[in-house]
């Protein structure tokens, strides 16, 4: 469990990091928090012969908000986000989400962008984004873009971004008053990758749902965006016979494969029961809100 | 004897071992590197099973920092085959696969180079053409004519097969009123100790002497790597003063010695072998027990029971070295605490496409308990009776010990039904099951799981000729060397690696009580194996007992040579004075006295205060058998197993969420009698960290593999240990029925916790599953999905009966 050898790289600026991949593409990585790809590289899974690491670039742990957005850099470290009252206030799903990933030693390491780069499935975050259709920013050495959270998530661990990008900031909607989050997931053991989770955004006003959001890690190559359980959910209060009718619905929505530790048939229906848990909860965070802002 | 009696042994005590492990300042075989030391990688079969028809190593042997590689047929050609227990002449097992690779994952040819990181590079570029073979992997399948063979040349993967009756089985289920029958099974694991197995070997071609610095805990390996290297036993020198960072059994690695130790020979260098995760948990050969059981009680109508039937069908993965004699370990306590007149026991161990098994704490013990619990409980189902009664109600009673079991063990001591109700009261019961109402009130299920399970301590080798009759090995000795300087400092030497036991506490305990001088004085130290005395490792939860026993032989011998000294410079005979607490006193006049301080300075420098023909010096040496041992087993299997057996009661609280199947612990209670404790913390220790390896046996921890053969479980991303989220809080205490075989009156600790928590568990959870209409789950680890599957089974019952 030694890596193949490699190059590191420690650039200073965004630009010089650009011009390092530029130069060694498609034989170079970016290394953020490291905490998927030291193991890949340990195991032999992941072998480039460069690596670029981000970690002297101060311009990307950047937390920010605009007016309309809370901007997240994509080194910014999941546990300085999972204790920012401006993520709490402005992005409750991306905070209810970090408590969920793995165990506080890897989120002091972990990055927001890292998780989103390496677009694991079965991982929290970029469910999340998904889910607040946020807009991820990627620079290249033709300039910066911005790419849609639909648009950015391929495949199993794959996403847009050419080998000679980088994901430089992630732009979360602000979050509405009368907005209420809640992310349930379920694993083998507590900070184990989850079996199946859930990711659930409400808005409500006068009594009526608003806006529901809900996306579902664990059951599909990418993470799933439930419209199928936010239709039945949206423009009318929420009652249990709308949640049972949003969760069947997700549940005929999609086709899990199963492994070693839960069998397809279980994620399914389990997504379909922590969909309830979630909207549920975020139904009530929302009520609550709204409640206090009146 | 109570404990009360006790100057130092039962008393709280610091455990010296824990400064230097919790500072770092362990010295574990990693971090030992001789000069010019090369460092070892594995070429491993992608394939379960394949005839190796090529191997191409020039591109590796052209890459800087690539000394050698080694192929299994090369190796195979410079060894002997590794040790068998069994007779199966034809089932070769080697350090690298030599011809056939029969798992994937198995080692087929090894890389030496100058950085472990060059060799794995050079792994990479040995190219092996393989020739794919039928496999199988399910035990049933692999017990069946016709099935894919393993080791053709053996001619069936069925390596052992042994049935034993013992009682009136007949009579005895003729008057039974009604039986219960639960096939259970305990899915393979292992302990898996954070560090893996590794090895440093260095042949010193001046001196013609095999060093060896090894993470071991095995007996006879100093004798075994000998054989297989063809070299005379008193040139290897295997080094116990090593750290072994975790092992409850599995710390083996014969065929690693044997590799590292050729490879040194080879090439005339030192060789380090430190094992890689994957190159441990596919290709290292320490799984434990893989196992099917079907048990079958006969009780009378008030729920006593007759008779006892336990089928278990062992998979041993490709190579069955020792493991087969899992199966007759737990002979010796076939019955658990039970009184059961008669047992049919029928024990089957198969071969199959998978790395190999070795020793895993309790040898057997505890999977073997979990089958007779889960029966017990199935019982108490079927007769409508509480779990906790029918137990009372078949215990064997504290007046019957000692106790001698149908299959010719007698249990020493105990108390179960005191065990019991102490765990009862420890957990307030009654508040146990309000918090088990208030659960279920609150939309989960719950449920209370209790298991009762022995601990054999005091571990001898006689399951070898239980199993194999032309096995006629009938001791398993200890021994230490205790000396007394000339400044009177006392020093312990022993010939053992430890892997957390807490070996030099528990000898300077029972030194510093033996000879009435204070333990933290009391040096401990470690000879190798050509200046040291007999040892058989830790295994079987034997050190305070049988090294005990040579504590007890080399205190009597020391005090007997001083007594001497004294006398004679006392002017009376040697029977006429008295050892008090390092003085010699005489006993007409006790003020008439020579000290310890003395008493060494004359055995070491004053000849003309020397008794005649007495030796100069403070020294003596005593081996010990263990307890109870030395007869060969009968024809029909009936032998005194274990010496010493130790009882454990679980008591548990789990708590299940009904829609995601995910199983909490919410309470943990344990009552726990291992007869005199040496010190409240190793065994407090013990307990906890053997209860938790147990839940993980029971909800988490698993090695799987595809239907090729191939290993799913490739880390602990896979193999999930439980954690400090997983273990509940463990609330325990302790019970003391003295041994009467033992010198203070212990039993054996180091698999506590482990023997009873797998049952008691799953227990728990099945009593959770059965409250809710739910059908019971009898296969571990109990995961998310087989809770989930047994609620849906219900609810489509519950449908279907609409």
């Amino acid at each position: 469990m030694k890596p193949v050898d490699f190059e590191l790289h420690r650039p200073a600026t965004t630009a010089e990091a650009v011009a390092l991949l530029a130069e060694h593409a498609p034989e170079a990585k970016v290394l953020a928090g490291g905490q998927s790809l030291l193991p890949l590289l340990n195991f032999r899974l992941a072998r480039p012969e460069h690596l670029v690491d981000l970690g002297r670039i101060a311009a990307l742990a950047e937390l920010r908000r605009t007016r309309d957005e809370l901007v997240v850099g994509a080194m910014v470290r999941q546990a300085r986000a999972e204790r920012s009252p401006a993520v709490a206030a402005d992005a409750p799903l991306l905070a209810a989400a970090f408590p969920n990933i793995a165990h506080p030693p890897i989120r002091n390491r972990g990055t927001v962008g890292g998780s989103l780069a390496h677009a694991d499935p079965a991982a929290e975050l970029p469910a999340v984004a998904r889910a607040l259709d946020a807009v991820l920013v990627a620079a290249g050495p033709a300039g910066r873009r911005e790419i849609a959270a639909r648009d950015f998530f391929q495949a199993n661990l794959m996403t847009v971004l050419e080998a000679d990008e980088l994901l430089v900031e992630i732009r979360f909607p602000r979050a509405a008053p009368g907005t209420g989050a809640s992310f349930q997931e379920v694993g083998r053991r507590s900070g184990d990758f989850a079996l199946v989770g859930v990711a659930a955004q409400v808005t409500v006003r006068d009594g009526v749902v608003e806006e529901a959001r809900v996306c579902v890690t664990g059951v599909a190559p990418t993470p799933h965006r439930a419209a199928e359980a936010e239709e039945p959910l949206t423009g009318r209060p929420l009652t249990e016979a709308r949640l049972a009718a949003a969760a069947d619905a997700l549940r005929a929505a999609i086709d899990p494969s199963g492994d070693l530790h839960a069998p397809g048939e279980y994620r399914r229906d389990v997504a379909g029961t922590l969909a309830v848990r979630a909207v549920a909860q975020a139904h009530r965070r929302a009520t609550e809100h709204a409640a206090a802002a009146a | 004897m109570t404990e009360t009696e006790f100057r130092w042994v039962s008393k709280p005590g610091r455990v010296r071992e824990d400064r230097r492990f919790v500072s770092g300042r362990g010295r574990y075989v990693a971090d030992i590197t001789p000069p010019g030391t090369l460092h070892v990688a594995l070429v491993t079969s992608p394939h379960a099973h394949a005839r190796i028809t090529g191997i191409d190593a020039a591109e590796a042997l052209e890459m800087d920092g690539v000394v050698a590689v080694l192929t299994g047929a090369e190796l195979a050609k410079e060894t002997e085959p590794l040790k068998q227990y069994l007779n199966v002449p034809q089932v070769q097992w080697r350090p690298l696969a030599a011809g056939e690779t029969r798992y994937a994952g198995e080692w087929v040819a090894a890389v030496v180079a100058e950085s472990r990181a060059v060799a794995e590079d050079g792994a990479e570029r040995v190219f092996v053409d393989y020739e794919p073979l039928p496999l199988v992997l399910d035990p049933e399948e692999a017990a069946e004519d016709g099935s894919p063979l393993v080791h053709p040349d053996h001619g069936t993967n069925v390596m052992a097969h042994r049935e034993f009756r013992w009682g009136d089985v007949d009579g005895d289920r003729a008057r039974a009123a009604g039986t219960t029958r639960v096939r259970s099974r305990w899915n393979r694991n292992s302990t898996v100790p954070l560090e893996t197995f590794g090895v440093v070997a260095r042949w010193d071609r001046g001196r013609d002497l095999l060093d060896v610095w090894a993470s071991i805990q095995m007996p006879q390996f100093p004798e075994q790597l000998a054989r297989s290297l063809r070299l005379p036993t008193n040139q290897v020198r295997v080094h116990f003063d090593v750290d072994v960072g975790g092992s409850y059994g599995v710390k083996r690695g014969i065929k690693h010695g044997v590799l590292a130790a050729h490879l040194s020979r080879m090439l005339d260098a030192p060789v380090k072998l430190i094992e890689d995760r994957a190159e441990n948990m596919h290709g290292g050969d320490f799984h434990g027990p893989d196992r099917l059981f079907e048990v079958e009680l006969a009780y009378t109508a008030d729920g006593e029971f007759t008779s006892i039937r336990i089928d278990v069908l062992d998979d041993e993965g490709a190579y069955p070295g020792r493991s087969p004699l899992q199966l007759a370990k737990p002979i010796g306590a076939i019955v658990g605490p039970y009184r059961i007149p008669s047992v049919e026991y029928n024990a089957t161990a198969v071969v199959t496409n998978k790395t190999g098994q070795v020793a895993v704490r309790g040898f057997g013990q505890s999977p073997t308990n979990y089958a007779i619990e889960a029966a017990v409980d199935a019982v108490a189902r079927d007769l409508g009776m509480d779990r906790m009664e029918l137990r009372r109600r078949n215990f064997i009673r504290p007046e019957e010990f000692p106790y001698r079991i149908p299959s010719g063990t007698e249990y020493d001591s105990g108390d179960y039904p005191a065990v019991l109700d102490k765990a009862v009261a420890l957990a307030d019961l009654p508040a146990l099951e309000a918090r088990r109402d208030e659960l279920r009130a609150g939309g989960r299920l719950a449920g209370i799981g209790v298991a009762a399970c022995l601990e054999p301590g005091g571990g001898n080798a006689i399951f070898e000729n239980i199993m194999n009759p032309s096995n006629d090995k009938t001791t398993f000795p200890e021994a230490c060397r205790l000396r007394v300087d000339g400044e009177g400092a006392v020093t312990v030497v022993i010939a053992l690696s430890s892997s957390g036991q807490s070996h030099d506490t528990m000898v300077a305990t029972l030194v510093g009580e033996e000879l009435g001088r204070d333990p933290a004085g009391i040096a401990v130290v470690r000879a190798d194996s050509l200046t040291g005395m007999p040892s058989q490792s830790p295994v079987g939860s034997r050190m305070t007992i049988v090294l005990g026993q040579a504590i007890r032989g080399a205190g009597d011998e020391l005090k007997d040579k001083m007594r001497a000294i004294a006398a004679h410079n006392l002017g009376v005979g040697p029977d006429e004075v008295d050892y008090d607490g390092g003085d010699v006193a005489v006993r007409a006049d006790p003020a008439r006295r020579l000290a310890w301080a003395e008493i060494a300075a004359i055995a070491h420098r004053k000849q003309h205060l020397m008794p005649p023909g007495v030796q100069p010096g403070l020294e003596v040496v005593h081996a010990a058998h263990t307890p109870r041992s030395g007869a060969l087993a009968q024809p029909d299997g009936t032998v005194q197993v274990y010496p010493c057996y130790s009882f454990e009661v679980h008591l548990v609280l789990a708590a299940l969420d009904p829609g995601t199947g995910k199983v909490e612990l919410d309470r943990y209670y344990i009552a726990h009698d291992c007869g005199t404790v040496i010190n409240p913390d190793v065994v407090r220790g013990m307990v906890y960290g053997g209860t938790a390896h147990g839940i993980g046996v029971a909800l988490y921890e698993q090695f799987a593999y595809s239907p090729e053969g191939q290993p799913l479980t490739q880390s602990f991303m896979d193999y999930l240990l439980p954690s400090a989220h997983e273990v509940p809080t463990i609330v325990d205490t302790e019970h003391c029925t003295p041994s009467p075989y033992t010198t203070l009156g212990q039993k054996g600790v180091g698999e506590a916790g482990y023997m009873g928590a797998p049952a008691a568990v799953a227990g728990a959870v099945n009593d959770a599953l059965t409250a809710a209409g739910a059908p019971p789950v009898h296969s571990l680890p109990i995961k998310p999905g087989d809770v989930w599957a047994a609620l849906r089974a219900a609810r489509d019952d519950h449908r279907g009966d609409k």
